[in-house]
């Protein structure tokens, strides 16, 4: 007998209808996919990183495409939070699907003003903390490689906003265990792991960097072995803590992976350039794998790998 | 602007010189909707590497036979990908997407100044503007390329009784020298005209100064990596001078890629 497995998840006090959400960055603002997309389908969208003020970002080129994956220095380009607000949030709040706002700032004032305002605004389930911003105060220093930089904004915005706080940590870092404790003690109610590899790539025709910036961040399939192991060691380490999975899913099979590590929902992105259906696919091939295993619902996937031997 | 993410079948590799092909790909609703200017992305096979989509622009499109053309140029791994696509197989078109170029009004002569590979879109371009033009109005190209070899769509442009003159960097063919010498040359003609131009940024910005010298009114089709195709990614930015006197960024991908010359800020 066929069951329809129950794709519910809930990460602390946030309840999604599934666990594939589209990623900050890699969606727009939801809207650039609607005509493509069945939105009202999906887990939820993580919108492109909000800032106080309207965000020019950085000079082409921008992007470069590397082995199985690809750097971007885009620079969070982006309308600031009011014209956010007052534009664009009432057109995707009419898809219903839950709608995760990524907050971005130089300085702990500023993500807790873009908190603030998003705070007030109608139909956000959840902020997620953009902490790979550079930190003004620190010469331009993540905020996501330092534990008490992550407390900070964590702690801050977590005392001006309501909101189900999520913490998107960066991979940059020697050992992400004790920045991942430090944000969810600061008062993160999940963790997104991770944020893209810092990398670069030189053409040696010109023998200048390929992007304006000189350097970027990694995505793509490439990264994923990487992505599922600071999952993987977060959850060891913090069973407790809900996480998202992100990095490189490129199908249902690499979902499923990070679930099994540990992450309770899973963030697609560079893989909506190359096929913009494809967290629906995901979705899809999810469902088809819980209900070929027998398995009743995806809570009980979640960080259930065995050893090998 | 409807768009499509479809399965499309490739009806033929058509040959054009060594190594040059037109892919002809069997994609009905992209081929009644495409314009003159707009491209698609392409996925030949399910990899990771290339991992990407690549943009191409449409080089002819036929509605009654459901059918788009692309032109490649067999130049590595992707290219290489495509060119092994047989006939009947299918691969992952997404499109018409971005802007497309529109005829000036109230001009004489329309000026297509094609840099290289930059030469399908206003091969196509060509091809829809030719039946409407008056009486007093005439189609001049102007092709250039490093050599002869990489020159692209003269054929077509002569089919359809254009004024064509060629430039090549190395002499091998027609004018020894760029193809813009020919543009500044002409430009120098009173007769009214308007500039469409698509090929190497460099050219693209020498061409934008060229036409903004004479007061001619100039399009631009420029050329950057175009990772989503949708305007999400914000890769594909093009620096823009703002009516305010400040700069911001604009997407090839929707805004783009046919840029009023003197709106980019070249880089």
């Amino acid at each position: 007998m066929n069951i329809t497995p129950d794709l519910r998840v809930q990460l602390g006090p946030l309840s999604l209808p599934n666990p594939v959400l589209a990623a900050s960055g890699t969606f727009g603002y939801g809207l650039e996919y609607a005509d493509l997309v069945n939105l009202s389908m999906l887990g939820g969208v993580v919108v492109k990183s909000l800032t106080l003020s309207p965000r020019a970002g950085n000079p082409p080129p921008r992007v470069v495409e590397t082995p199985a994956g690809m750097l971007n220095a885009i620079g969070l380009q982006n309308e600031g939070v009011e014209t956010f607000i007052r534009e664009i949030l009432p057109r995707l709040r009419e898809y219903g699907v839950p709608i995760i706002a990524s907050v971005a700032g130089e300085t702990v004032e500023e993500f807790c003003a873009v908190a603030e305002r998003l705070g007030g605004a109608s139909g956000i389930v959840a902020l997620e903390l953009n902490l790979s911003c550079p930190n003004q105060a620190r010469g331009g220093i993540e905020f996501g490689v330092d534990p008490q930089q992550t407390a900070a904004v964590v702690g801050a915005v977590r005392a001006r906003c309501s909101l189900p706080l999520i913490a998107k940590l960066s991979p940059n870092v020697t050992d992400i265990v004790p920045i991942a404790q430090a944000a969810w003690q600061a008062g993160a109610d999940a963790l997104s792991l991770i944020n893209s590899l810092w990398g670069l790539a030189v053409d040696v025709q010109t023998r200048q960097f390929r992007l304006a910036n000189r350097t970027g961040g990694l995505t793509g399939a490439a990264i994923k072995p990487i992505a599922l192991y600071h999952v993987w060691r977060v959850h060891q380490a913090l069973p407790e803590v809900p996480l998202i999975g992100i990095g490189g899913i490129m199908s249902w099979e690499d979902a499923v992976e990070f679930l099994l590590v540990g992450a309770s929902a899973v963030q697609v992105g560079t893989a909506n350039f190359v096929q913009p259906t494809i967290c629906l696919q995901i979705l899809q091939g999810l469902q088809r794998y819980l209900t070929e295993q027998g398995i009743a619902g995806v809570q009980s996937l979640i960080g259930s790998v065995q050893d090998n031997g | 602007m409807a768009r499509w993410e479809l399965l499309a079948t490739v009806v033929e590799h058509r040959r054009h010189a060594p190594n040059q092909y037109e892919l002809i790909l069997h994609a009905p609703p992209i081929a009644e909707t495409v314009q003159p200017g707009q491209f698609v992305l392409v996925r030949p096979l399910d990899t990771h590497a290339p991992l990407l989509r690549r943009p191409y622009s449409v080089l002819r499109a036929n509605p009654d036979k459901g059918v788009i053309s692309l032109f490649y140029s067999v130049q590595g791994v992707f290219t290489e990908q495509l060119s092994l696509k047989p006939v009947g197989s299918t691969i992952r078109v997404l499109g018409p997407l971005g802007n497309w170029f529109q005829r000036v009004s109230g001009v004489n002569r329309h000026i297509l100044v094609a840099g290289g590979f930059g030469a399908p879109p206003l091969c196509f371009f060509a091809m829809r503007l030719a039946p409407t033009l008056k009486a007093a109005e005439r189609i001049v190209i102007l092709a250039g390329a490093r050599s002869r070899d990489l020159l692209v769509g003269l054929d077509e442009f002569r089919a359809l009784g254009a004024e064509v003159h060629v430039a090549t960097e190395d002499g091998s063919h027609g004018y020894p020298g760029l193809v813009t010498d020919l543009l500044i040359e002409s430009l120098k003609d009173p007769t009214p005209a308007a500039v469409y131009a698509c090929g190497p940024n460099a050219m693209l910005k020498v061409v934008s100064q060229a036409c903004k010298a004479r007061g001619v009114p100039c399009f631009v089709s420029v050329d950057v990596p175009i990772p989503c195709g949708v305007g999400a990614c914000l890769g594909c930015a093009v620096r823009v001078a703002m009516p305010d006197g400040g700069q911001w960024f604009r997407r090839a991908c929707v805004e783009g890629p046919v840029f009023r010359g003197e709106e980019v800020v070249w880089e």
